[in-house]
């Protein structure tokens, strides 16, 4: 059932490597959401770790709808989408690669936002950062089976690229906010547990896109 | 019988909306604490509740042309997303009317307002990309994905906003008059009106996959047409 | 009689409005060839599109393989093999990396050996290093063209093969053609002038916007003379 899996997904990552096209365009697109929060919120204060975890999840959310999309519309060149689907692979293998790849991008991003968080909101490298990254990934995973499921209207639809982020956005409001209030009681100290109710709806909404999406996206796969 | 539906429907709306808004403005007493504008509660609910059954349909629409196939399940499902859109619109709206009055505000981010306000930019969302996109079946399958996924985020939604709420008690203001409904005559005031909005729907809805389903078969006969004229030209 | 792995009844496609193609009826056979004729502009490709799956047919029915090709289980998609007008070839990859790739979604054994096999086959052994991007015309229609057939399908659908080829190409896709018939694969590919494969019974049919039908005799022979006066 997932056969393929692996070598899409080796595929992109090569191209990727290669290219660092869409690595670069993210972590740009990342560090000016972060430059304009700083500026605009402050950088220090009370409220330090509310900002800080807004400015992450704002990133995750542009940086990942971008992100997302590159994934699976780099296939558009040369119309290489047909070749995979006329291959023997399932088009819910290809969603499951093609969402792998999304997170992966989006953990990159991750990384460097965690790292320019701690510089620009005079945050400790401490438990409270690491405490985040589960946060972090689990509401990537989400974003990332939302933004592969409807990344197909960029290439369809005039203005498609500015129209994915108006659907994917308040779709993803249930893990946003989830999300950012786990993300901004960890930054201020908590520990996991505190935040346990936050994380069983991160992983509720995770489950159920995750599983919308492969089941539906052979529906928005094929053309004409 | 097709030809008597809608006349017969538009007069069901018509006598049940007269007997609701009779019962709304002159039949039902005045309710202590707000005062007259409580009243607007029995529009008010009533539109929340066609605007689920509104967006539940798409999906259920959406599935059905996933599953069969034919253009009028997409007819439907797009119908019934306009009429969604109408009346969310509405439960913002009096939402804001009610809350003005009472506590000086215009807008609460009280649990249900804000999921409310959530579907609206989902299904705006729904209506944006079928006014952008062409009429194809690509764009009717993928809408169709997008109605069931709407769907389906609701619950979560509606957890995630009381959850959210419940941690910013001085901000919001909860609102009464829903479930203390102690007098009989109230019940049965918001029981009529959620009848009249019910039937009312169910009419704009046949009027407006009428016109769709009009327009759907415009564009059969102007293929059938070309292909005429391209046999033609032998 | 043998199998027909392609089946098309009553075929029609629109675009909004336009009819591309209307009544098409055509079957493919293990073993058969066929060049779909027709001037540029008049469906070919789409034709190819509907055949093989990508594009769902506006009305008429579509048998691949004897199944509709949107209820046709995954791993049967393995026994076709299709060249389009675009390459499906990933240009920031590599010749080689290109083939490995697709061997290996194929489910074919050993990918990078098969890979190496196909590149010496097709003749670009010594460009395989280089990203398809760097790779001329004619050498990325012969790579296209190893994708379409690396794993063996028993039906193959080509879109215009045989344009952008030097005469070298010709001569290797005319062998390539002919060993897949040996092993009793079905070829159809279309085409915009009629022509002719040495040693293979050629199935000529011609693409118009009043369908797809046989060539008549004397037609046929009067545009295989014709085909063979401009040479």
């Amino acid at each position: 059932m997932l056969e393929g899996f692996g070598a899409i997904v080796r595929k992109d990552l090569r191209l990727e490597v290669r290219s660092g096209e869409s690595t670069v365009a993210l972590v740009s697109l990342s560090l000016l959401i972060l430059v304009v929060m700083v500026l605009a919120f402050g950088p220090g204060g009370a409220r330090r770790a509310e900002v800080a975890a807004g400015a992450l999840w704002i990133a995750l959310i542009f940086a990942g709808t971008l992100g997302a999309s590159r994934a699976l519309m780099a296939e558009r060149e040369s119309g290489c989408i047909r070749g995979l689907l006329l291959s023997p692979v399932e088009p819910a293998t290809i969603y499951a690669a093609k969402l792998a790849v999304a997170l992966i991008f989006m953990a990159e991003a991750g990384v460097a936002v965690l790292v320019m968080l701690v510089l620009f909101f005079n945050l400790e490298f401490g438990g409270g950062l690491l405490r985040l990254i589960p946060v972090f990934l689990l509401g990537a995973l989400g974003l990332s089976a939302l933004c592969t499921l409807l990344a197909t209207v960029s290439g369809r639809v005039r203005a498609g690229g500015m129209l994915l982020p108006v659907l994917v956005v308040p779709l993803f409001t249930p893990a946003l906010i989830a999300g950012s209030k786990a993300s901004a009681a960890l930054l201020a100290g908590q520990s996991l547990g505190a935040v346990a109710t936050w994380l069983k709806l991160l992983c509720a909404f995770d489950v159920l896109f995750v599983t919308a999406g492969y089941l539906l996206f052979e529906h928005v796969i094929l053309e004409d | 019988m097709k030809g008597y539906l809608p006349v017969t429907l538009a007069a069901a709306t018509c006598l049940s909306m007269l007997t609701a808004l009779y019962m709304v403005f002159v039949y039902v007493p005045t309710e202590v604490d707000q005062g007259i504008v409580q009243r607007i509660f029995y529009f008010h609910l009533p539109c929340a509740w066609v605007t689920f059954l509104a967006f539940g349909m798409v999906a259920i629409a959406g599935g059905l042309y996933l599953w069969l196939g034919h253009k009028i399940w997409d007819d439907l499902g797009y119908a019934a997303a306009e009429l969604g859109m109408l009346f969310c619109t509405l439960v913002l709206v009096t939402g804001s009317i009610w809350a003005k009055p009472i506590w000086g505000i215009w807008w609460t981010w009280d649990s249900r307002l804000t999921t409310t306000f959530i579907l609206w930019l989902i299904y705006g969302g729904y209506l944006l990309l079928r006014s952008f996109a062409d009429d194809t079946e690509e764009i009717a399958r993928f809408a169709a994905v997008l109605g069931i996924v709407g769907v389906v985020d609701v619950p979560i939604i509606i957890i995630s906003v009381r959850l959210w709420r419940t941690i910013h008690p001085a901000v919001l203001l909860t609102r009464q008059g829903e479930h203390g409904l102690e007098d009989p005559r109230m019940v049965a005031t918001l029981l009529v009106s959620l009848g009249a909005f019910t039937i009312m729907f169910v009419w704009l809805l046949w009027v407006r996959l009428a016109t769709l389903r009009l327009r759907s078969r415009v564009a059969t006969l102007r293929r059938d047409l070309a292909v005429l004229e391209a046999g033609a030209h032998l | 009689m043998t199998d027909a792995v392609l089946q098309a009844y009553r075929i029609s496609k629109f675009f909004g409005d336009r009819p591309v193609l209307h009544g098409i009826n055509f079957a493919a056979r293990s073993g058969q060839a066929a060049v779909v004729v027709g001037r540029n502009g008049v469906g070919k490709s789409t034709l190819i599109r509907v055949f093989c799956g990508l594009a769902r047919p506006s009305a008429g029915r579509l048998l691949l393989f004897g199944e509709e090709p949107f209820r046709l289980a995954a791993p049967q998609f393995r026994r076709l093999g299709v060249l389009l007008h675009q390459t499906l070839l990933y240009p920031n990859l590599s010749a080689q990396e290109n083939l490995e790739f697709y061997g290996e979604i194929y489910g074919v054994a050993e990918p990078a050996a098969h890979a190496a096999q196909w590149l010496a086959r097709i003749g670009l052994q010594r460009v395989a290093g280089e990203p398809v991007s760097a790779l001329s015309r004619g050498m990325e229609q012969r790579l296209a063209i190893a994708r379409a057939m690396l794993a063996d399908p028993d039906l193959i659908l080509l879109d215009e093969p045989f344009a952008a080829l030097d005469p070298d190409g010709v001569q290797m896709l005319a062998a390539l053609i002919k060993e897949a018939l040996a092993r009793q694969a079905a070829v159809v590919f279309t085409a915009h002038a009629p022509l002719e494969i040495e040693g293979v019974d050629l199935g000529l049919f011609r693409l118009d916007s009043d369908g797809l039908k046989p060539f008549k005799e004397e037609n046929r022979r009067r545009a295989i003379r014709s085909l063979l006066r401009r040479h």
